[in-house]
This record gives structure tokens, sequence and C-alpha cells, in this order.
């Protein structure tokens, strides 16, 4: 269900940045408006959501009160209430704090894995760069839901493992963007220069080619948040995502979704929430990439 | 040319040999099996199913089996819905699923490239602007909450369209435009970013110098390269979009391919479970290799290794 | 610039979804109708069949969906009547009782032909039956034919000799049938699928294929006549049907819709005529009581959580005291079900005459209480991490939800939830890998012992590691007791030491919950959800004869 990250190839390789270029692209990305309003946006989110537990007037998003299950939203309940009478404002709100942390960490492990991958891949090359390459073909091949389920069948489903299973099956683009960057890279001439000092392989590969796999690198990781939010969302519409009571907006969603003809306000609100999100990580995800690579720049000609 | 092909599906080979492997290993751990119930079937009969479809065999010799059949498209009767071959499942499945797809890319491509080129040529100005506005948000806003949204307007409101099913052609329209909006989307964007990258090359420049007017210019030269993105990223997409369109396939009662992958894991049917797994690596080896053919049509700069 | 688009998109939806007259539906005759009131022409009825069935050899099958395909297009000797469920001839136009109780002789129609224009005789049952029973065919409901004599040994394959199944037939058109010991239910049970007769001739040629609609042969009412996998079944009227002349249905089209949600949706808009039982949201039930095309009444089954009675703290019978008497079922079913359920804490459903049910599980916060520190955790403290266990569904999760907070509210016990997808659950339940799980139970047969041999020791379907001296010598009692009042008497007592053990924890009993089309004629809400198709007609004239009292009340 999920749409498709930017495939490898349009995202343009960086030149070997240098400092000037770094604060020109900051530049950049400072003077597009709606990528810096997202970025407040998401910043001013990920506060609240984290603040949740601790802000005052807020209802617990887990008391019930069956008697006053599913109200529309009023002055009491800015969103309503669910069926089982909990404050769909304080569940949205403490929805995103599960699902921002679900989208970062589980980011986090695909960038982990995905740039150690990609950069011993380029950087070795040979058989062990095709030995590595055909792992992520087999695995790119495999219905990824599959091996969600699996991974969710076989290992309890926690949420160390939710975020485990969506890293796992994120890391693969990111791979192959990395590997394609570092055998741009590996012969260049900073990179001769650094062996012919005698640095080891791999201070040469982590300290002087992946920092420079940076710009692609940024601009993916903003995609693939948004795109890790999307797939726990398309698990707990399966019924496989994040556990009761804990809540993400993917299981809010879900479970408004199936009562939509009589509480639509139980899907449009976390949708509402989810979807601004997503569009915010997307604006971003954009002005980084028009802001780290010149040549496709907004004021180009 | 032919050669190419060759290789590459004779390097398909092994790969698909092991992600048989590893589907027949998972599926093999997960906890349960194919014959388990709310109410416990007699022990007797239990053993009996099990005899009947070599389960009770070692597991290797079954893995065997399992792979000698499996090079023949022949994955045996479904645990499940033992009446029927794996294989009559998957290509009655696969008959709708690739009829929504198709209609869902098509829609797509018909919808996107000229969306993304049109902001190509507007760049920054307000077509561009509303093009890409409705990208975002059609990226931003998963199938599973507009799926529901388009049914309680269109056919629980306005009575228009069909709710579900997948009947008459009125029933194809919410399904198709829920499944498409997100595509529609990125191609746009992609499109867009492809087109600008082209229309600041020379031999853009020197068309426009030769007095081309701009859209002959973007029709007879710049599109060719700029649906380059577009034409690499449809080839998972389509095998996304056929075998993967689960939530529409449930929101819409669609009687496709997409489910057997969630019902035949859950349901532990070996059987159904490994066909299916099968069949979707197949088919996206086959569509990458279909994309790479058109990419050097499109592309003289490519050459095939 | 793109916010406001999203915001006005929302609340254009949020003010449709609120408007009252959305929800409030159409009315007629001063009776408000949930659904849309366009019927379509000629006598075709559509419906949701439910869950594509997985098996649809009536005799190896078992479901609701599977039995609803095997009621259309097959007959047992007997068939139930649409309204009492009383056994009424079928397929047999008359039978006799021996005055031991022991002996029914059947006495098959003239005339019975297969769909395919075979003859049907005695020996396509006799030789249906014993299939069932082979251990080769592997059939999910052979057991239901243990009160035959000599049937539990061939099927346990204590006996490889088919003849030892006393069944009889001394003509092409009688059927004599020995019981164990006299089975007041007996009647009943020729109505199941499990009684049906197979083609011996289509079965032996095709196989386990013989069900593909290419091959099946019926005897029922009904012909197959359309197939897609996941998406419909249609019917027409078998002309080669002993009863043809009082079918009235011209075409009948059952739609395999898993989606409670997207079936709800395809009632609603007027694409199905009716949705049955077990398809209706959850969230819908509280709001659809006004309709007057929904219908609710008592279904032979339980809700129930059950202890694993093997683990600590469990095996201590004042932890389970405590915790089932600190479930307010009352509420659940009330505010969280929305009514659409009755809490029920017995152990045995309602509906089986001449059975006294003892005194149920009561919610009494104090006496848990008092419990919870006989078991040695006051207030609470000190009690063991424990979980839930439910399977992956929407009402298992609410309900999980509502007893967890239940518990932290009256015991002050933190218990979590563990949500496993239905094949690990089932695993897990089987090996008593669970703390507290999530269990339902559906009657097999008309009869108390149906939910009480489920606590037995032995019983497959115990789950929960109770084992009761008492229990199971009170259960083998009550089957070696020939007078019902009698044997009641024992059942009863069994259950309220049950009640008293705790090892199940009982919530609510099933209803039956469907939406019916007002011009449905002949479909009965019923204790057994089994609907017999041939006597349902279209009324195009309905809106004349609204309300049928008849129909209304169950």
């Amino acid at each position: 269900m999920s749409i498709g990250i930017a495939p490898p190839g349009s995202v343009v390789a960086a030149p070997r940045p240098a400092r000037s270029l770094w604060s020109d692209a900051w530049r950049r990305l400072r003077r597009n408006r709606m990528a810096v309003a997202a970025g407040w946006f998401l910043g001013a989110l990920a506060l609240t959501a984290a603040l949740a537990p601790w802000l005052p007037g807020l209802a617990d998003p887990t008391t019930q009160d069956l008697a006053k299950g599913a109200t529309a939203p009023s002055l009491q309940h800015a969103f309503g209430t669910d069926e089982l009478g909990r404050d769909l404002f304080s569940r949205v709100l403490h929805g995103g704090r599960i699902s921002l942390l679900v989208g970062l960490v589980g980011t986090l492990v695909s960038l982990i894995i995905g740039v150690t991958w990609g950069a011993i891949a380029g950087y070795v090359g040979g058989k062990v760069d095709d030995l590595m390459m055909r792992v992520v073909d087999v695995l790119y091949a495999l219905p990824y839901i599959f091996l969600v389920i699996l991974l969710l069948v076989f290992f309890s489903k926690s949420l160390v493992m939710l975020f485990v299973a969506l890293g796992l099956v994120q890391w693969l683009t990111m791979a192959r963007i990395v590997r394609g960057q570092v055998l741009s890279l590996k012969h260049q001439t900073f990179v001769e220069a650094a062996r012919a000092l005698g640095a080891s392989d791999a201070a040469i590969l982590f300290r002087h080619i992946v920092p420079n796999t940076l710009g692609p690198v940024i601009v993916y990781t903003t995609l693939t948040v948004p795109a890790v939010i999307l797939q726990e969302a398309f698990l707990s519409f399966l019924g496989l995502g994040v556990q009761p009571p804990n809540a993400s907006w993917g299981t809010l969603v879900s479970d408004g979704a199936r009562a939509i003809a009589l509480f639509p306000w139980l899907v449009v609100f976390p949708g509402l929430a989810m979807s601004l999100t997503l569009l915010a990580f997307n604006f971003l995800g954009d002005g980084l990439r028009d802001a780290l690579d010149p040549k496709g720049r907004r004021d180009s000609h | 040319m032919f050669r190419f092909v060759l290789r590459r599906l004779l390097l398909m080979i092994p790969t698909l040999w092991v992600i048989a492997t590893l589907t027949f290993v998972l599926v093999r751990l997960a906890p349960g099996g194919p014959f388990m119930s709310e109410k416990e079937i007699p022990k007797a009969a239990k053993a009996e199913l099990l005899h009947r479809y070599g389960l009770d065999r070692p597991l290797h010799e079954q893995y065997v089996t399992f792979l000698g059949n499996a090079a023949r498209f022949d994955f045996g009767p479904s645990y499940k819905y033992p009446d029927r071959e794996v294989r009559e499942i998957l290509l009655q499945g696969f008959a709708v699923s690739a009829e929504l797809g198709g209609w869902a890319l098509l829609v797509a491509v018909l919808f996107g490239v000229p969306m993304g080129v049109i902001a190509a040529m507007r760049q920054n100005r307000a077509a561009d602007f509303a093009a890409m506005t409705f990208a975002l948000a059609g990226v931003s806003v998963p199938n599973f909450v507009l799926g529901p949204l388009l049914v309680l307007v269109f056919s629980l409101t306005l009575l228009w369209l069909p709710a579900a099913l997948w009947t008459s052609p009125a029933s194809r329209v919410l399904p198709v435009i829920a499944l498409s909006v997100g595509y529609v989307a990125y191609i746009a964007r992609l499109t867009r970013a492809g087109m600008l990258e082209v229309l600041q090359q020379d031999f853009v420049r020197t068309a426009r110098a030769k007095g081309l007017t701009e859209r002959g210019v973007v029709v007879g030269h710049a599109l060719q390269l700029g649906i380059l993105p577009v034409v690499s990223y449809l080839g998972p997409a389509a095998a996304r979009i056929v075998m993967g369109s689960i939530v529409i396939e449930q929101i819409f009662a669609v009687p496709g391919l997409g489910r057997y992958l969630v019902v035949g894991a859950l349901n532990r049917d070996y059987t159904l479970v490994l066909g299916v797994v099968l069949f979707y690596a197949a088919f996206l080896m086959l569509l990458n290799l279909i994309v790479d053919l058109a990419y050097q049509r499109l592309d003289p700069r490519v050459e095939l290794s | 610039m793109r916010t406001p688009i999203l915001v006005a998109l929302s609340s254009a939806i949020l003010l449709l979804g609120c408007s009252p007259e959305l929800a409030r539906g159409p009315e007629v005759n001063g009776r408000r109708y949930f659904g849309s009131l366009a019927a379509p022409g000629g006598q075709i009825l559509r419906f949701n069949l439910g869950t594509e069935p997985e098996l649809r050899d009536p005799g190896a099958m078992s479901g609701q969906p599977d039995g609803r395909f095997a009621r259309l297009v097959f007959e047992g000797l007997t068939t139930n009547d649409p309204r009492t469920l009383e056994p009424m001839p079928a397929q047999a136009r008359a039978w006799e009782l021996s005055s031991d109780g022991l002996t029914y002789t059947f006495h098959l129609r003239s005339g019975l032909v297969w769909s395919d224009g075979t003859p049907i005789t005695a020996h396509d049952f006799a030789w249906s039956w014993r299939r069932v029973l082979d251990p080769a065919t592997a059939a999910r409901n052979a057991s239901l034919m243990y009160p035959i004599a000599g049937a539990e040994a061939f099927n346990k394959g204590e006996s490889h000799d088919p003849a030892s199944v006393a069944i009889a037939t001394p003509d092409d058109s009688t059927l004599v049938v020995t019981l164990v010991q006299p089975t007041a239910y007996f009647l009943f049970l020729t109505t199941y699928y499990a009684f049906m007769p197979v083609p011996r001739h289509v079965v032996e040629r095709f196989g386990t294929r013989w069900t593909l609609p290419q091959h099946l042969v019926g005897n029922g009412a009904f012909k197959w006549t359309y197939w897609r996998q996941n998406d419909r079944y249609e019917f027409e009227p078998s002309p080669s049907y002993w009863d043809r002349a009082n079918v009235k249905l011209e075409r009948i089209v059952a739609y395999t819709i898993d989606d409670l949600n997207t079936c709800t949706n395809l009632y609603k808009s007027g694409a199905i005529d009716w949705n049955p039982s077990g398809y209706i949201p959850s969230s819908y039930l509280g709001y659809m009581k006004p309709y007057a095309d929904y219908r609710t009444g008592r279904y032979q089954g339980l809700f129930f959580y059950s202890f694993n009675c093997t683990r600590p703290p469990f095996d201590n019978v004042w932890v389970r005291r405590a915790l089932a008497h600190a479930v307010d079922r009352e509420a659940i079913a009330r505010d969280l079900l929305k009514g659409s359920r009755d809490a029920w804490g017995n152990l045995v459903p309602s509906g089986y005459p001449g059975y006294e049910s003892p005194s149920p599980m009561r919610y009494d916060v104090a006496y848990a209480r008092e419990c919870l520190t006989r078991a040695g955790y006051p207030g609470g403290k000190g009690f063991p991490k424990t979980s839930i266990l439910f399977n992956t569904s929407e009402d298992g999760r609410r309900i999980a939800e509502a007893i967890q907070a239940m518990w932290k509210r009256d015991l002050g016990i933190d218990v979590e939830l563990a949500n496993q997808e239905w094949g690990s659950y089932l695993q897990a339940t089987r090996a008593l890998q669970y703390d507290i799980a999530r269990r339902s139970w559906i009657g097999d047969y008309l009869d108390p012992n149906t939910f009480l041999h489920l606590l037995t020791s032995d019983d497959g379907n115990n789950r929960c590691g109770w084992k009761h001296p008492r229990y199971d010598a009170l259960i083998n009692e009550a089957e070696r007791t020939l007078d019902p009042a009698r044997r009641f008497a024992v059942l009863a007592e069994a259950e309220s030491l049950a009640i008293d053990q705790a090892p199940y924890l009982p919530l609510y009993h099933y209803s039956t919950i469907e939406l019916v089309k007002p011009w449905v004629r002949g479909l009965y809400s019923n204790a057994l959800d089994v609907h017999p198709l041939k006597h349902v007609w279209i009324d195009h004239q309905w809106r004349e004869h609204e309300p049928l009292a008849a129909e209304q009340e169950r």
C-alpha cells in the first residue's frame, strides 16, 4: 500500500560539500517558506507530543467512561470521545508520541543498517559487493508485509519488535543510495590522498567517504520517517501494529475507519493529524533536497 | 540485447531459490500449523490431514518436494481451500488484481505525468503550486483513510456509486480512485523533478535556440528523458500496486491477490503462502527487467550490461 | 495554502457524517430503516454468506459460512422448521422410533434424484455417514455421529470395519439406525450438514475436487451456478428437487465478504438484502435498536475468559475467584457492547427447556477484594505480572481493555494485554502458554452437555488446565443417567461447581444480530442461526403489508 520513497536515481550526487556548501544549503532552506513552516510545525508537534503526559488539563488517554462512549466533538472534548469514552484529543496527542517515536526509531534502525551495509558494499566492491547487493535484491523481492507478519508472529508484538520490524524492511533503499554514492566517491582525489597518507580502510570509509554522502542520506531520511509512520498505520489496519492500551495514529485511524458512517470524527481527527505530519515531513524533505542539491534548486535559472 | 535478457532471466533462478528457501524456513518456524481451529480437530482426523499433505514426513523431504513442485509452478492444493490448486487461486486472484492495478496505474500515468509536466513548465507559478499541493496531499493521505471517506460521501450519502464489490463497471470507480491517488501524486512529483532537470540541459537549450515553441521542446525532446524516473518507478510500483493493494481489496471487497499474502501467512496455509511469495518475487523481477529494457529504449546513453 | 484545503475537506466530511439525516435512514409507515429501501425486481435474494467457505463437502466441513452453503445445495433426512427449528421431514418422508428409544427407521421419499438425475437411495445415506466416520475423511464434525452405535470406535480407529457402524439399509428407501443410548436430539442431528448425503458417483470420480462448481452435484433446493473466490456464489432453484413447487426464489446471490464494515456499507446502500449475524461492526450496534430492519435474539454461544490453572498465580482458586468477581459484565454488555449482547454469569447459555441454571457469577468488589487478600495479595500488592491473551480483533481488544481497567480500579492489579494473530493465539491456548485468554464456544447440539463437557479433564478444548475429579465424576454420572430431569440436575450441580472454582470467567451470551430488508419474507432469527432459504420469498408489496408482526417477534 505504501507509496514508494524517492528512487535512488532521483537523489543527485552531491560533490564533496565544502563548509560553504552547507551554509549555502542552510541559507537556501531558510528561504523556502513552506519547508521552514513544516520544520516549525514538526518541532512544535514533537515537543507537545513528548510532553503530553505532563500537560496540564489534558485528559488521561486511557481513562474510560463507558456510559459516555462515542460522543461528538464538544467544548468538553474538542475531538469528541471514542467508544470507550476516552478523550480523543488526548488520544491523538499521545498517539502522536507513539507514531513519531515509531517513525524516528524505525528510521534510525534503517539508517544504521542501510548506511553501514551500503558503504561497505560500495567500498569493498567485487564479490563482496555482489553478494551484499544480492541479499538486498532478495529482500526487495520478498513482499515486505509477509516479512513483517512473520517477524511479528515469531516475536511477541512488543513496541520494540515493531521498531525493529519496520526498520528492517526500510533499510534497502538507503543501502542502495549509499552504495551508489560511495562507488562514485571512492576514486576521487581526496580519498586517494587519505590512502596515500596511510589511513586504514575503515577510517577512509567512515571518516572521509560516508560524511560526504550525508546530503542524499539526510534527504532520504526525512522521507523515510513518514514512510515508516505510514507502514505502521498500515500494519495497524491489519491489526498488527501498536498494541493497546498504547495507540498510534495508525490504530486510531484504522479503528475510526471502521465506524465512519456513524462516528466520522474518530477517523477525521487522527487522520488529519497524521496527514498533516506526513505532509510536513514531505515538505521538509523536498526543501532539504532543493537545498542540498544545487542543480535542482528552485532559483537556478 | 537477447543475451542481456537471457542473463537476467538466469540470474533470477538463484534469487528465486533463495527466496523460496527463506520463505519455506520462515513459515515452518512460525508457531501453529494449518489445521488449527477454535474447536479442536479430532486427533485421528488431524493425523489423516497431516498425512494427506505429506506434513508428517521429515522436513528436508518436504523441502525437496516443495522445490521440485515450485519449479513447475505447481504448489499443490491450498490447505485452507483443499479442492483448489494454489495455482488456480493465484491466477484467478491475479486476473482481478491486474485489472484493478492496471486501471489505477493508467489513471496514475494519465493524470500524474501531465500534472508534473505542467508544473515543471510553470515552475513556481500557481499551476505548479496547485499541482504540487495535490501531489503532497495525495502522498500524505493514506488510502485506508481515503477509501472509507470516498465510500461515506459517494456511496452512503450521495448513493452515486456502489460501496464495494467487483461486479459492474461502476463498482470499479471508487477502488481505482482510492488506489491511484497516491500514485498520481507521486508520479506527478517524479515527472516534475525529472523535467526540471532535463529542461536545463544543453540539447534543450539548443532546441529552444532553434526557435521551437516551448510545447514543441517539451513534447519533442524533453519529455522522453524527463519521464525516465517515472519509468524506473513504474516497475516496482506496478508490482506493488498489483500484489499489494491489500487495504483496497479489504475495504472494497475486491477478490484480488493481495489478501492471500496476509490470510495465507496468518492461517499457516503453507502452500498458499509459498505460492504467493514466489509469484510476487518473480513478477517483480520480470517487471524490473522490462523497466530496464524500456529505460534503454528511452535513453540512448544507457547501455545494457 | 495546502492546509486550508485539507481542513475544508475534513470539515465537509465531518458535517456530512454528523448530519442526523445520514444516520437516520429512510422511513416508511412511521418505521425507520437503517438501509436504503430500493428493492430489486423479481424473486432474487442477495446476502452476505460471510467469510469464504473453506470446504464445500458437507461431510467434512465445519463453520457457519460452510454450513450456509451446504444447506442450500444439500438436504438431510430432516430439516429445520425455519422458525421453531423443529425437525421436519425432508429427504425422509417419515420415521419410526422403537419403544426402547434406540432404533430409528427412516423412510425416504420416492423418486429422489441428485441434480444430475442419478437416483438417491438409502445406500447413499449409509455410505455418506460411514464416510464421515472414516478417519481418512478427516471430518471436523464426525463426533456428532457418536450417538450411533459403533460410530465412535470406527472414527477413532479402534475398529476398522465400516460395517461395525449400526446403520442398516433393508431396502433402497429404508434406513435403520441403532443408537448407543436414547438421544432426545437425534432428529436435530440429522438436520446438520454432517448428516447430509453426498453423491458417491461424483466423490469417487473426482476425489477432493468433487466440490468444484463444474463437478458438484447436490440434492437440495438450489443448484450452484457461479463462483468466484472471495467474491460471490450464485444459486438457482434445482429443477429436480422433490419440493420444487414450493421454492419461490428464482435466484440467490451470496457474496463472501469478511470485512464487517464493508458488508454493512453494502447493506446500507442497498446492495444486499440480508447481512447475517456476526457481520455488523460492534461500534454500530448501540445505534441500531430503533431500526425496523434490525433483528436480534439469543444465540447458543458463550464468550468467556479462561485462566491458565497450571500457572501461578491462577493455580490458586482464590486468585481466580478474586478476578472473576471483579468484572462488571453488566457494564461491558450495556456500555461497551451497547446492549447488543446479554451479560451472562453462567457457563451454560439459556434455551434448554427443563434445565435450571445454578446461580451465576456475580460482580462483587468487596468479595473480590476479600478473595485477593486470602490469596495473599491484599490490595493487589505483590501480584505477579500477568497478561490477557486475545486474538487480533476489534471487540476482543475493547473488552480486554475494559477488563484491564476494572481489575486495576477494583483490585489494584496491573495486567498487560497480549494480542496475537489467530494462528499463534490458537497455538498458545492449546499449549497453555498464556495467563488469561479470551475464549468462546458455540454449542454443537441443543444440550447443556455441549458446554459443560469442555471442562472435563481430558477434553481437547478444555485449554485451561483445570482438572477436578468431582467435576469429571458428575459429568460422567450425567452421561449414564437416563431420566432427563435427574440428568439435568446432575449437570446443574457440575455447572455450579465450575462457577465456584472459576477456571472460566463467563462474560456474555452470544446473540444473533442481523439486518434484513423488509421485503424478505420467511427468514427468522433463531437460537442456532440456521436459515433454510427454501421458504424465503420477496414481497414486492411489502409497504402495504408492513409491519408484519409474525416476523418481528422471533
